[in-house]
């Protein structure tokens, strides 16, 4: 057992309320395993995945990790954010290298280190690049260069790819699942996107919303590597979809007027819409 | 040439009152010879690294204090801001009466000139360091005065460079006051004899080697780093 959530709830106290943006969470995450946690925006995914960094404190119940307590950050849980969060004033390697830096390796293994990784990601004939010269897919592909550098066996990513253009997003996402493939390393990622759930977890956690809690937990066995064209992820996704709708729909409902319905507003009804007429 | 016109054709200023360019190089090549301008550039120059020094250590220092008891900032940022509004040249009647007619009167009146531009500047930049850059180290295993030596500070250098900028420029007019007030050595010295003597071509002569030395060192060494953190962080 690599990660132990128990019976964890984080409130917020803004001026005019209370708001439950967790409540109750209990999880246990195995050595190795890929977990994804999916849910509509507002469920309180991200505030877990921090809440396991240390970058939070929960309001109840409690998060050991490897029999230990979390109390806070610390550099045996690497976190990847959904902003690459790169030091503009340090270039590709001096990034890439700021985390063994802080643990005090010496330079020249420092080094070594840091190129290995990079190419990993392929990402070594930049290493000499400042940040603002990448792209937004490149970014991403050194904060993970710079997870992978922290010898941490849990790595924890919020919602790494959300930001990027489709087209990058699938490559990062293969990348991803070779990477783990090869370093076998137990992994947590944020995401509300199904397609990327079922095509990186071993498991998804689909979360609900006010308060937000595990709904489900639905087991994907499905061969690796997966890729996302094949009719059993697209199998999968759709039965995650019907366990999701529903949440969407209350979530959505909260930021619509009463009277608005996903079923009425997804077909068009009446004589004077011209279904079809464009084939 | 402008002035030539101003002088000689339209007559609207007057020659007593505005030298020609070639009279204060003259000025300037009298006062280079006789090694008065070399020996007072120098002690000005000297007083001025001296003074700014330690303006930024006790600067730094100030504000990293600050920055880590939140009580002192609250009680001491209105403070700080209050006496930057005060003049460099209030401070010297009360330095001589505490030091005397002595160097460390002049540096202690650089000093309280510029330490708390740069202060209020790194106070306010280390604030205003996006929080995922904090929280990424943290992930990374940075603590205490490390978040601040390779984290915060660098974050927030572009807003320092700014704070040590106003910083200089205070100091030299910190500098300025208090040679003139007390007239000892150097170019402030320079330029009240140049009052005394009524030679308006020495005193415009010292302003002028004032406003190329301020310029050197901003082309030597501000520019220079601002250009370093312009590329780094993709400004240009």
């Amino acid at each position: 057992m690599s990660l132990i959530l128990d019976g964890v709830g984080k409130r917020f106290i803004t001026k005019h309320r209370v708001v439950h943006t967790l409540e109750n969470v209990t999880l246990e995450i195995n050595q190795g395993e890929f977990l994804c946690l999916l849910g509509p925006s507002g469920c309180g995914k991200s505030t877990l995945l921090n809440i396991a960094a240390g970058l939070e404190k929960p309001t109840t119940g409690k998060v050991y990790f490897k029999e230990k307590e979390i109390t806070e950050a610390g550099p045996d849980r690497a976190v990847m954010f959904q902003e690459a969060a790169l030091f503009p004033w340090l270039n590709v390697i001096d990034n890439v290298e700021f985390a063994m830096r802080m643990s005090g390796m010496p330079k020249k293994e420092r080094k070594e280190k840091a190129l290995q990784v990079l190419k990993m990601v392929h990402l070594t004939e930049f290493q000499d690049s400042f940040i603002h010269e990448l792209s937004g897919g490149m970014r991403q592909r050194v904060a993970l260069a710079r997870a992978l550098t922290m010898n941490a066996d849990l790595l924890l990513m919020d919602e790494p790819f959300a930001a990027l253009d489709s087209q990058s997003k699938n490559i990062l996402q293969m990348e991803l699942q070779q990477i783990w493939w090869d370093t076998k390393k137990t992994i947590i990622f944020v995401t509300h996107d199904v397609k990327e759930a079922v095509l990186l977890a071993d498991r998804v956690i689909v979360m609900a919303a006010n308060p937000g809690r595990i709904k489900k937990e639905i087991k994907v066995q499905l061969a690796r590597p997966r890729c996302l064209e094949s009719l059993d992820t697209v199998y999968v996704e759709a039965q995650i979809m019907r366990e999701l709708k529903n949440e969407v729909e209350k979530v959505a409902k909260a930021e619509y007027d009463s009277d608005w319905d996903l079923e009425k507003d997804t077909i068009l009804l009446g004589p004077d819409h011209y279904l079809g007429i464009g084939l | 040439m402008v002035y030539e016109l101003g002088v000689k054709y339209l007559k609207v200023w007057q020659p007593n009152g505005f030298p020609s360019p070639i009279n204060i190089a003259k000025t300037l090549e009298i006062l280079l010879v006789d090694h008065t301008l070399g020996i007072a550039v120098l002690t000005s120059i000297m007083r001025l690294a001296i003074g700014y020094g330690i303006s930024l250590v006790f600067g730094f220092l100030f504000a990293l204090i600050m920055l880590r008891f939140k009580a002192l900032q609250e009680n001491l940022s209105p403070l700080l801001l209050g006496l930057q509004t005060l003049p460099n040249v209030c401070w010297v009647p009360l330095a001589v009466l505490w030091f005397g007619l002595r160097e460390s009167t002049i540096i202690f009146v650089v000093v309280i000139g510029s330490t708390f531009a740069i202060t209020l500047a790194v106070e306010s930049g280390v604030k205003n360091v996006k929080s995922i850059y904090l929280r990424a180290a943290q992930t990374m295993g940075a603590k205490g005065l490390k978040t601040y030596q390779d984290v915060a500070l660098p974050a927030a250098l572009p807003e320092i460079i700014n704070g040590m900028k106003q910083g200089w420029a205070f100091a030299w007019r910190g500098l300025i006051s208090g040679e003139m007030l007390m007239q000892v050595k150097g170019l402030g010295e320079i330029l009240i004899v140049g009052k005394e003597k009524a030679d308006i071509n020495q005193i415009m002569a010292i302003m002028v080697v004032i406003i190329v030395l301020g310029l050197m060192v901003n082309k030597l060494v501000f520019e220079r780093v601002e250009a370093n953190i312009r590329y780094r962080w993709g400004l240009d």
